[in-house]
């Protein structure tokens, strides 16, 4: 198989849990999303961002996992957003009807406002 | 007067049945889609659908078997692009019922895939699997094109 690269690392900033996803979100990239969601969730995080960053790609596999983090979102009673994903992508995310369930955000800065909103 | 462009019209691609490889299929198509004038924001739309129509062939047609392969057929006619995605037939793949919807999903009615044929049918113009005198599953999909000045088949 060929496996895409992807980077998933965690910070905090302005008691939100940022995870930023450097590279192609697929099928591959289950275990490092779900794994820096526990950890987040794990410190207690309230609030979560998914950060994209140089998304090429996100299929319908890595929207799946996205959809099982919505799931564990919902039963942790924390609240979710997502910022930096392109025009394209964003019109996917509405299609699939994440948008629904996770606020959609230009970038960083405008989720943070967002989350105290 | 303008310069006629003369363009190839097909193109065609075969791929080892491997997840991953769906991108090389993309970028390819990309390329070819790009010189026929495709809008930029279409051109998006026709990179996720060929990865989504591929994945079905690899892992629903082919039934991720290793060694088999999935072959892609690109034509342009005046009016549009058409993509033919052809998997070796493993399994027949044709959806039974309606995909869940996220609500549906998330209440744990089902699985949390098969989100990949409603992307495919919303991005598309046309979209859908045709009989084929090849063994496997024939998905075929169609982009409209905008006009072009001087183009020549």
């Amino acid at each position: 198989m060929l496996e895409d690269e992807l980077t998933v690392s965690t910070r905090e900033r302005d008691d939100v849990a940022i995870i930023d996803l450097f590279g192609d979100v697929t099928t591959f990239a289950e275990e490092k999303i779900n794994s820096a969601y526990r950890e987040v969730t794990n410190k207690g995080a309230r609030f979560v961002l998914l950060n994209f960053r140089q998304n090429d790609y996100i299929n319908s596999a890595g929207i799946a996992i996205l959809i099982g983090i919505v799931t564990e979102v919902n039963r942790n009673n924390q609240k979710l957003a997502v910022s930096g994903l392109s025009q394209h992508f964003q019109k996917i995310f509405r299609m699939v009807g994440l948008a629904q369930y996770a606020e959609i955000y230009q970038d960083e800065d405008e989720a943070l406002v967002g989350f105290k909103r | 007067m303008s310069t006629p462009i003369y363009i190839q019209t097909t193109m065609e691609l075969t791929l080892p049945s491997e997840l991953g490889y769906e991108v090389v299929a993309r970028d390819a198509v990309a390329a070819f889609a790009c010189r026929l004038c495709i809008a930029p924001d279409r051109l998006e739309d026709l990179k996720t659908a060929l990865c989504e129509v591929c994945i079905n062939a690899i892992e629903h047609g082919n039934s991720l078997r290793p060694g088999l392969r999935v072959q892609i057929r690109c034509r342009v006619e005046v009016e549009q692009l058409i993509v033919e995605v052809v998997d070796q037939g493993v399994s027949a793949f044709a959806p039974k019922s309606e995909p869940l919807t996220i609500a549906e999903k998330l209440a744990g009615l089902g699985s949390l895939r098969g989100m990949g044929l409603m992307l495919i049918s919303q991005l598309c113009d046309e979209a859908g699997f045709v009989p084929s005198a090849d063994p496997g599953n024939c998905f075929r999909f169609a982009f409209y094109r905008q006009p072009m000045v001087g183009f020549r088949h």
